[in-house]
């Protein structure tokens, strides 16, 4: 029964935690800044499903954990290489407009 | 509950509270540094100590079984994969920052940051052999 007790503050303390990364992202000035507080948000909530698994007594529940964490470690990778190309896009557009077909030498989406 | 049932209960529980207090560095560091490059090292070390702690407690709480297991290849995959999107993230962010220079000192071959280094440090021997060992000389190889 104590157990019970344990998971449930672990779980609510978990929970403020998540509303904070959540005001970051909201708050952060940089696309880095966003997407660094999903990252934290997602590493939270492997332990909140974690945490579940345990008190629920349900095995698989850690199996949807180690799922999650592929996933947001995908998402990150993911998003970071596609706003590195929409930037290195843009400046290659508004540093000459004319030849927008113009094949970037070493740009830094390439490395 | 047995004597073993205690001792999970407890060392349990210290790793767990040892895990909540990193998270909540982790979220203190991050409102309170003023850049994203600072702020990933806070966000890196909640990624893997943080988790890690959390999830080690919570082993002690399953016992022996297979969810131990699980819960193991969980804290080693974050271990391999928070240091690649912590990379990919700075990454970004020096490719899309134009004013970077006004937070960090950007080097443009590494040649030059060894042979500042390596100047700091006989500036450092040399500051050691004499009175004054603290002139703290800060050549910012944090940042590039």
């Amino acid at each position: 029964m104590i157990f019970h007790y344990i998971y449930i503050t672990v779980v609510i303390i978990l929970a403020l935690m998540v509303f904070a990364c959540l005001i970051r992202a909201v708050r952060g000035p940089r696309i880095a800044d966003r997407l660094m507080a999903v990252n934290m948000m997602g590493t939270m909530v492997m332990v909140m499903i974690s945490v579940l698994a345990l008190m629920l007594n349900e095995g698989y529940l850690v199996d949807v954990c180690l799922i999650y964490a592929m996933i947001s470690f995908l998402a990150v990778v993911v998003l970071s290489k596609v706003y590195i190309g929409i930037y290195t896009e843009k400046r290659e557009e508004t540093r000459n407009p004319d030849s927008n077909t113009k094949e970037g030498g070493n740009s830094d989406g390439n490395r | 509950m047995g004597i073993v049932d205690w001792f999970r209960l407890i060392v349990g529980s210290a790793f767990l509270i040892c895990g909540l207090v990193i998270f909540f560095t982790e979220i203190f560091g991050v409102f309170h540094l003023k850049y994203v490059l600072n702020r990933m090292h806070a966000a890196a070390m909640g990624d893997t100590l943080g988790i890690s702690a959390c999830l080690v407690g919570l082993m002690f709480f399953s016992g022996l079984n297979f969810t131990t297991l699980k819960l193991m290849l969980i804290v080693c995959f974050l271990w391999f994969s928070s240091p690649v999107s912590s990379h990919v993230l700075s990454r970004l962010e020096v490719a899309t920052n134009e004013n970077l220079d006004a937070h960090c000192t950007i080097y443009e071959n590494l040649s030059d940051l060894e042979a500042e280094l390596s100047q700091a440090d006989e500036h450092r021997a040399a500051d050691t052999a004499g009175s004054d060992t603290q002139s703290a000389d800060k050549t910012g190889g944090e940042a590039s």
